[in-house]
């Protein structure tokens, strides 16, 4: 059965095919030729860094094996090098609070996996998210990179209740 | 609906996300002084819209002191290096791909006077942003929840080609070492010509025979030089002289070939020993 963003990859390509008779492109712009659209790349989102509820006054951490972790897949062209990169947050921000209701938020030398072609993040390679890494797409017949992220809350023992919030941002250069 | 009563629906409403992101073609765009325009294409397979927003760096692949390729941003680039960052543009710069559709974002250049035959580079950013926020589960106001939204961006190669343009490579330094299961190749590439070397290489270790033993293919793009460190999977070789050939070549599975400079294949090779 072909996955799902193969499956994707394949529409989009069938989208981009010129059709005599059809406009191309969106709000009337003009269409791409085909034959210059190669692999397309695509960096997915499959789960955010979710802590749940954290008790007050006592560090939290999620591994990036666990459940909790932020998961990203990419795809894109056979075997080719892309680097990692982070940017991190050092706060959240409770959005439910008055300004200036934070908790602090951290990351460890092994608090990103990252793994080749599969989709199992207990054969995945730790990294250093502050510092980043460079990965290898896989093979043909799984042109993957599969991506997660844990980290660890501090919340003080006098944090004020409700949802805390900050956003991780991960980018992929393709070299 | 209040902008906080309108996260926490979001919020509470979330179950594990299905699948967040947006498919983006090409990788790579390539653009001449004919047509001075490109195009990318956007498409949001996901239920959710997704927020995207353009903007364009200089910068290059190169690689570190271990032979790790990464991407040398130049935030002041002189007016001798081939940067076309501030003088291409991308329409729309921000825009909201809705579920199940597709946006083009046209690139336009707009050159210098006078700008000499070559290729010109620049690094092109999509952020895409969902709309989702992590954090499940019911409404209870006395508890501490966390939970962290994960933005993504994708930086692709924009080439813009005036001109006579015309690329090669030289290869020097090649040398391995046996580390653990694996054979570490390193060499010295260089950039010739006034346009990219965007091609592959291919490291294959071979017995006394021919046979091939490990091999390794890859994408590669050198723009001045670099000196990559690949890995061969070898496992167990047994103690004996072997080959190690590497050889270079404009060939590009993931390009289409007219987009691709031609330039004469380059090999090399370097005997390996085994203890």
């Amino acid at each position: 059965m072909m996955s799902r963003p193969r499956l994707v990859a394949v529409l989009l390509l069938g989208l981009l095919v010129p059709r005599p008779g059809l406009s191309q492109g969106v709000g009337g712009s003009v269409g791409i030729d085909a034959n210059v659209i190669g692999p397309v790349l695509t960096i997915t989102t499959l789960s955010n860094l979710n802590f749940g509820s954290v008790p007050k006054g006592v560090a939290t951490t999620v591994q990036p094996t666990a459940a909790g972790a932020g998961a990203w897949q990419i795809q894109g062209s056979k075997n080719a090098n892309v680097t990692i990169t982070f940017v991190l947050p050092a706060l959240l921000t409770n959005i439910q609070a008055l300004p200036g209701s934070t908790m602090p938020v951290s990351f460890g030398a092994t608090s990103a996996r990252w793994n080749r072609a599969t989709n199992n993040v207990a054969g995945a390679t730790a990294f250093d998210p502050s510092g980043g890494t460079t990965g290898k797409l896989g093979p043909p017949a799984n042109p993957y990179i599969y991506l997660w992220i844990g980290g660890t809350v501090t919340p003080a023992a006098t944090a004020k209740p409700g949802v805390y919030t900050g956003t991780i941002i991960v980018t992929i250069a393709y070299l | 609906m209040k902008r906080t009563g309108l996260s926490l629906a979001l919020l509470w409403g979330a179950a594990p996300l299905a699948g967040q992101g947006v498919v983006i073609a090409p990788h790579a765009v390539f653009m001449d002084a004919r047509t001075r325009s490109g195009a990318v294409l956007l498409y949001n397979p996901n239920t959710e819209p997704v927020e995207v927003a353009i903007s364009f760096f200089f910068g290059y692949p190169a690689t570190d002191s271990a032979g790790i390729i990464v991407v040398r941003t130049v935030e002041h680039p002189d007016s001798t290096s081939p940067s076309a960052a501030s003088w291409i543009q991308a329409f729309p710069r921000r825009l909201t791909v809705p579920p199940l559709e597709r946006q083009t974002i046209r690139l336009l250049a707009s050159p210098p006077p006078g700008l000499a035959d070559g290729e010109y580079w620049a690094r092109l950013v999509i952020s895409a942003k969902g709309g989702q926020l992590p954090v499940t589960g019911v409404a209870d106001t006395a508890k501490v929840r966390v939970g962290l939204t994960l933005e993504v961006r994708t930086i692709i190669g924009v080439f813009y080609r005036k001109g006579a343009v015309h690329t090669g490579i030289s290869l020097s330094g090649l040398r391995t070492a046996v580390v653990g299961d694996s054979l570490a190749v390193w060499a010295r590439l260089t950039q010739q010509g006034n346009a990219a070397y965007i091609g592959s290489a291919h490291a294959a270790l071979v017995d006394s025979t021919g046979k091939t033993l490990a091999e390794m293919k890859a994408p590669i793009g050198v723009y001045y030089t670099m000196e990559p460190r690949y890995a061969l999977p070898i496992g167990a070789l047994a103690p004996g002289r072997y080959r190690l050939r590497l050889d270079l070549s404009t060939a590009r599975e993931d390009l289409a070939p007219e987009l691709v400079l031609p330039s004469p294949p380059v090999r090399d090779s370097v005997e390996v020993r085994v203890p």
